[in-house]
């Protein structure tokens, strides 16, 4: 996270210059068309097309590496598990049953596997859109574009303030729990037992969401004597209008949302098996 | 003329409390005017702010009489949106007030609630980030600017609503002495070219008057004491009596016994047209100018050749030395952004350097955890109610060493003890939420104290309080550095310094730049621009009269107020 408290790499790609609720919209999109399928070939050229995105967005690899390997590990400890609790699973989607890797206590069967790869495409599907969605919107301009789209302007800005204020919190939190270290009260193992540890920390909420409260009540007070929550409407200075570009990709992911619907409905109905 | 603000015979009285703040307020203000509302705290000169920019009685409820009018209107039939147009407000905490991610979002704030087109709005942010000269800076974000920048882009902000009333909230709390005297400079721009009315309340008084003022208000117990203008006010010494310290050369004509009634000109340190005044001056330096020799006291805690970075090519700390002795006030002075706060977290432990050396009593301590540390160096922070954690007293106090596993019993003894140091001994079985802000501070140096450390750091410990208890602080302080406990001060309050401390450390851009006598290193211009202070307006006067020897002018000032204070 950056000083402003956003996740925003700043740059020029397709993904930054699209308004924030086209990109909301092609996310739900994605995210709908992923969970009807469980058939390799939809996942591979979505595979394909969101790392394509992903690259040409320029974001360095240094800030997204977190949630990267986060997403990686939990796609392989899911299927492992998967394996080795339930090695012949895929079976009953197929009806097949092919055994390749004897475990003793039961059989791995190819079916399974995969199915495990199928699933595992499935996750790392969301992976790239989710990271572009994050890291390529500035989060005022998001809050405009929720704000045209419906959202009550008090509530889209509700999430530019929040993170306006986080990392004002964070580094009080920071500065209280040293003072308390310091006074023997701090979370670091000479500090005595876990639940001592969780003890301490959770004293130095008290003060923290204090100094909460009175920032929310002088941030309320500024904010009321700038005119905020008086009109009906108000306008924003980060959002911008829409363009060609954003309308083409909001129906562009409508109607291959519709397409994939046909898909699911005609063609590609359950799990896609190529060896039975 | 008529007056753009006027009360008349007003009173106020918030919703949950049995006393009236504000009480008989008659106030006219005309347009154009550059008013000063001045107080100790609790004077009620917040309250009434907030009854000028209708956060009375939009926000905060309670009983008004007699009546308010502000540009013709009564407020309590207008709205807090409406009142804007007319009363800009710029609040103290400039955090609160900067609401936007970005210089030109936060400046553009009022325009979009206003529900401006884009394009209009885009025109006038950049017009009015022009005009206070921040616009090269209107896509960063408030972390990256200083206090004083921020102000500014708070004041873009509001000059962009053409209120014709400009109110500051304590402007100058949270800058460091050059910023502060910047935002004077704006403010007096601003109100030259635009012909606005400015009001500010502050409780700061020589930082005020760097700048001419038409008439200032005195607010005491939420009335009006005095108003009239810098002369008549400074002249008739009144300011002492209601928790106010007057500019620091004219306690030093009081000090010399040189008569000040009808003298003018007292607002800012020049050359002053009294009979002989050069001559009594000299004579005063001569006779009270003595420097009192200092004791070399054994070093307790001695930091030597400290170099940090948090990336190793960027180091903030650069090769730093000192020491401080047992029983020693040291200030440490310097700019936001000198190092200061990275200094003290390196001696409390939080930190760790790179290389150098960390000596307590003669041990090295470079290996020492932070728990071990904070038993020998304590650390109290800016604002007690972040040390606090505690609902009773007692428990605060007793909580570092409940934490040690010191026996119940010596905990309730130590505990005690500390309470008495800090006089807070009848209060032990109390709430921490009965106590004063003043009392708050008090008891975050109480839980310090019971771990008998021998050294502590106090960070900005005097900040947003008024000068009487500012005092009170501060020679509790020094009483308990007359017991032998060293005291670090990490402070851009120069006047802290000066009185308080025998040495000042200037830290700038992470290296000391001077280690010497305050009054010595607050004499010498090189150092107080680099470290972002201001020469004392004592030498600065003492040059203008043409003084044999500012330095001793310095001295004997300092020299006076410690004999003032036993007194007292």
């Amino acid at each position: 996270m950056n000083r402003t408290g956003s996740l925003y790499a700043p740059g020029n790609s397709l993904f930054h210059r699209l308004d924030g609720a086209v990109k909301l919209v092609l996310f739900m999109a994605w995210t709908v068309m992923t969970y009807m399928f469980l058939d390799l070939r939809v996942f591979v050229p979505m595979l394909v097309v969101g790392i394509a995105l992903l690259v040409t967005a320029g974001i360095p690899f240094r800030r997204m590496a977190f949630l990267f390997w986060l997403m990686i590990i939990f796609t392989v400890l899911n299927s492992i598990f998967i394996v080795l609790i339930t090695p012949t699973f895929a079976t009953r989607l197929t009806g097949t049953d092919t055994p390749v890797i004897p475990l003793g206590y039961n059989t791995i069967n190819s079916e399974t596997l995969f199915y495990v790869l199928t699933l595992s495409a499935k996750y790392l599907t969301l992976l790239p859109i989710t990271i572009l969605c994050i890291f390529t919107t500035q989060p005022s301009a998001f809050a405009a574009s929720l704000n045209r789209i419906g959202v009550p302007y008090k509530i889209a800005y509700a999430v530019s303030i929040a993170l306006r204020y986080i990392p004002d919190l964070t580094e009080e939190f920071r500065s209280t729990l040293n003072s308390m270290q310091a006074r023997g009260m701090g979370i670091s193992k000479e500090d005595g037992s876990i639940a001592q540890r969780i003890r301490n920390l959770a004293a130095v909420v008290v003060p923290v969401l204090q100094s909460a409260l009175h920032r929310i009540d002088s941030v309320t007070n500024a904010m009321e004597l700038r005119g905020f929550g008086t009109q009906k409407r108000r306008t924003w200075y980060s959002g911008k209008d829409m363009e060609p570009l954003d309308w083409t990709m909001a129906v562009l992911a409508v109607v291959l949302l519709a397409a994939g619907i046909w898909l699911k409905v005609q063609v590609l109905r359950g799990f896609w098996y190529p060896f039975s | 003329m008529q007056p753009i603000i006027s009360f008349q015979q007003y009173g106020f009285k918030y919703k949950n409390q049995s006393e009236p703040t504000l009480k008989e307020i008659t106030l006219d203000i005309y347009p154009g005017e550059k008013i000063w509302i001045a107080g100790p705290s609790g004077s009620g000169k917040s309250t009434l702010a907030h009854c000028i920019n209708g956060l009375i009685p939009f926000t905060y409820g309670g009983e008004t009489s007699g009546s308010l009018k502000i540009a013709g209107q009564n407020p309590s039939e207008s709205s807090i949106f409406k009142l804007s147009r007319t009363v800009g407000t710029i609040l103290q905490d400039q955090d609160s007030q900067f609401v936007g991610l970005t210089v030109a979002e936060d400046t553009a704030f009022v325009m979009e609630n206003k529900a401006m087109p884009r394009p209009q709005m885009k025109r006038e942010v950049a017009a009015s980030l022009n005009r206070v000269d921040m616009l090269e800076y209107a896509e960063h974000s408030p972390y990256e600017l200083s206090g004083g920048q921020k102000q500014s882009v708070s004041l873009a902000g509001v000059l962009s609503t053409d209120a014709e009333v400009l109110l500051f909230d304590e402007p100058l709390a949270n800058l460091d002495p050059a910023s502060g005297r910047k935002a004077m400079q704006l403010i007096d721009d601003i109100h030259r070219q635009s012909q606005k009315t400015v009001i500010i309340i502050e409780h700061r008084v020589e930082d005020v008057l760097q700048q001419p003022v038409d008439r200032i208000v005195l607010m005491n117990e939420g009335r009006i004491a005095a108003i009239g203008t810098p002369d008549e006010i400074l002249s008739s010494g009144v300011l002492h009596g209601f928790g106010l310290r007057p500019p620091l050369y004219v306690d030093a004509l009081r000090y010399a016994g040189v008569p000040l009634e009808g003298v003018s000109g007292l607002r800012l340190p020049q050359r002053l047209d009294i009979p002989d005044l050069k001559e009594k001056l000299d004579h005063w330096c001569e006779t009270c100018g003595d420097v009192s020799d200092r004791k070399t006291a054994a070093p307790l805690l001695e930091v030597k050749g400290l170099n940090f970075g948090y990336e190793a090519e960027h180091p903030v700390i650069k090769d730093v030395s000192l020491r401080i002795g047992a029983g020693e006030i040291v200030a440490l002075l310097g700019n936001n952004g000198a190092g200061k706060s990275t200094l003290s977290q390196l001696i409390t432990g939080i930190l760790k350097p790179q290389s150098g050396e960390l000596r307590y009593d003669g041990q090295d301590i470079g290996s020492w955890s932070i728990r071990r540390r904070g038993e020998a160096i304590g650390y109290v922070m800016q604002n007690p109610n972040r040390m606090i954690t505690q609902h009773m007293i007692a428990d605060e106090v007793g909580l570092g060493l409940k934490a040690r596993g010191v026996p119940a019993a010596e905990i309730k003894r130590r505990a005690e003890d500390a309470l008495k140091v800090c006089g807070l001994f009848p209060f032990r079985n109390w709430p921490v939420s009965a106590l004063s802000y003043g009392q708050k501070k008090r008891l975050s140096i109480a839980s310090i104290l019971v771990l008998e450390p021998k050294l502590i750091l106090l960070d900005e410990p005097t900040a947003g309080q008024d000068y009487r208890h500012y005092k009170e602080f501060m020679d509790f302080i020094a009483s308990l550095a007359g017991q032998g406990i060293g005291f670090l001060l990490i402070t851009h309050d120069m006047y802290l310094a000066l009185e308080y401390a025998v040495r000042a450390v200037v830290l700038s851009g992470g290296r000391v730049i001077a280690e010497d006598a305050v009054a010595q290193v607050l004499s010498d211009p090189a150092v107080t621009e680099a470290a972002h202070l201001k020469e004392t307006s004592l030498s600065l006067f003492a040059k203008a009269n043409g003084l044999a020897s500012p330095e001793r002018f310095v001295q004997a000032f300092i020299n006076a107020e410690k004999k003032g204070k036993g007194h007292e």
